[in-house]
């Protein structure tokens, strides 16, 4: 049986014309950008080419792109960068209860080093209501963090009203834009964002590589020490091929493009899903991007439902520990059971994705849901509640 | 989470996933479940002159907890109730490779087998 990928949200595949900048520029250009001699300044120029391809994408100055490892280093430095500058002054933090783990980690962390957090809960559909956040501030909160869609549910969150909020008080915000860059158009410099993480691959660019946005007032302690690359916020060797690849794969992004076709892909998987008995979609429909799907599949064990279908590419709505089911913080943060949420699947549609993909993908989501009925035909309430 | 082939074989095709009709004299049925877990597991044993004559299950859970569930059903049918009484549900699915933090899954078996012995006349 032929695999189908449907898991776009944690990864795309490479576009062959990224594959094809990266490749020459690995075997030609092999120059440390940060040398003076020929090889060097091009490997520089071609840095700056990217540098600037991202940041038009992003609606930013190229000068205040910083190039990084990816989302999660992109999140750490935003976070501590931030917070971690303050000397013996009382530092308040606040995000929600649905962020990625990139996020809720370094907020953790930073509880342990003295900084007071605020987890602000979400909505039943997956919303972060802006007058939450606002009612979180207080005179010592320095940092807001929001992701723009969320991974999970596809919900987009309204980052233009909680960065004004955030703006009219003085606080700074950053948001993960991990999942709208591609999807979403993004004009950062005209927004009230300070702050704002990338990453290349999830829209069909290289692993290992990312940015942060960073707005003028914004002054950020860097994490990481040992060289002055990326005016002094990120030490180390900048991975040229890497870059590239991202200024091409952010070359070929086109939300305005590609997002009405993969709202047409996610609804007809929905159209196909919705046949089976007592399946939901997760996140509030109106406001969501147009890549993901979110369904929860009641009275079907998520770990078993995963391996029955372990030829279509999808992910949990959970992460399972083996002998206590972890269920996912951001389904359970809106509300679902440890049970319904180990029962849900996300599926994500991307650039290489065909109705004809979709369509299979549902047959067998729903021959695999009806098998796994069958093996618990008189199973109490629980198992699907 | 990796899956042994034994686990794989007996998940695509559980031995005596059934339900066994239903007021017939000497059917035996229990079950056992763990909402923290998230495992319930449903017991039937038909039993004739002492001798487990059929047995069925159905099952919510991992795959870990399908297959085992399926091991044991094929071990029971058979088998003289006083052998049946001894299962010991860990030595039986050793082949499974299951691993240590899913034993309490496992267990659940064993109380529903246990559980069909209860309701014994």
């Amino acid at each position: 049986m032929s695999e189908i990928y449907l898991d776009y949200a944690a990864t795309a595949p490479l576009d062959p014309a990224v594959a094809a900048v990266m490749r020459d520029c690995l075997e030609h250009e092999f120059g440390n950008p940060s040398s003076q001699h020929a090889l060097g300044r091009r490997a520089r120029a071609l840095v700056e080419a990217a540098r600037a391809v991202v940041a038009t994408r992003v609606g930013a100055p190229s000068e205040r792109i910083v190039f990084t490892s990816g989302a999660t280093e992109s999140n750490n430095l935003a976070l501590q960068g931030v917070l971690r500058r303050s000397r013996g002054r009382p530092v308040h933090f606040v995000t929600s209860r649905i962020e990625h783990k990139s996020v809720l980690d370094v907020a953790h962390a930073l509880k342990a080093s003295g900084v007071t957090v605020t987890e602000v809960a979400a909505t039943a559909g997956g919303y972060v209501e802006p007058e939450r956040i606002v009612e979180a501030l207080t005179p010592d909160t320095q940092l807001v963090s929001i992701m723009h869609v969320n991974n999970e549910t596809g919900v987009i969150q309204d980052v233009q009203s909680i960065g004004a909020e955030c703006r009219a008080r003085g606080v700074l915000f950053h948001v993960d834009a991990a999942q709208s860059v591609g999807k979403l158009p993004l004009a950062l410099a005209a927004a009230p964002i300070d702050l704002c993480s990338l990453t290349a691959h999830k829209v069909c660019g290289p692993k290992g590589v990312g940015a942060l946005y960073v707005a003028p007032r914004v002054t950020l302690v860097p994490q990481l020490h040992g060289g002055e690359q990326e005016r002094g916020l990120r030490a180390g060797t900048l991975a040229t091929h890497q870059i590239v690849g991202m200024g091409k794969a952010y070359e070929l992004a086109d939300p305005e493009g590609e997002a009405p076709r993969f709202a047409a892909l996610r609804d007809r998987l929905w159209q196909e899903l919705r046949a089976i008995e007592g399946v939901r979609q997760n996140g509030d429909p109106q406001r969501r991007a147009a890549h993901v799907l979110s369904a929860t599949f009641p009275g079907v064990d998520g770990e078993s439902l995963r391996f029955e279908l372990r030829d279509v590419a999808v992910s949990a709505g959970s992460a399972c520990a083996a002998d206590s089911p972890e269920a996912s913080h951001v389904l359970t943060g809106m509300g679902l059971s440890d049970v319904l949420a180990g029962s849900s699947l996300r599926f994500s549609v991307g650039r290489f994705t065909t109705e004809g993909e979709v369509v299979a993908a549902a047959k067998r989501v729903a021959a695999a849901v009806a098998r796994l009925k069958g093996l618990a035909k008189s199973a109490p309430t629980w198992c699907s509640a | 989470m990796e899956y042994s082939s034994a686990v794989q074989r007996h998940f695509a095709a559980p031995q005596r996933a059934r339900e066994l009709q239903l007021g017939v004299p000497g059917l035996l049925a229990g079950e056992a479940e763990d909402r923290t877990l998230h495992v319930w597991v449903r017991f039937q044993l038909q039993v004739v002159e002492d001798v487990v004559a059929a047995a069925g299950f159905q099952v919510f859970g991992c795959p870990h907890t399908v297959a085992a569930a399926s091991v044991v059903a094929d071990w029971l049918e058979g088998r003289s109730v006083e052998t049946a009484r001894n299962l010991d549900v860990k030595a039986l699915c050793a082949e499974l490779e299951v691993p240590v933090e899913k034993l309490g899954k496992l267990l659940r078996i064993e109380d529903a087998v246990a559980a069909c012995w209860r309701t014994a006349h």
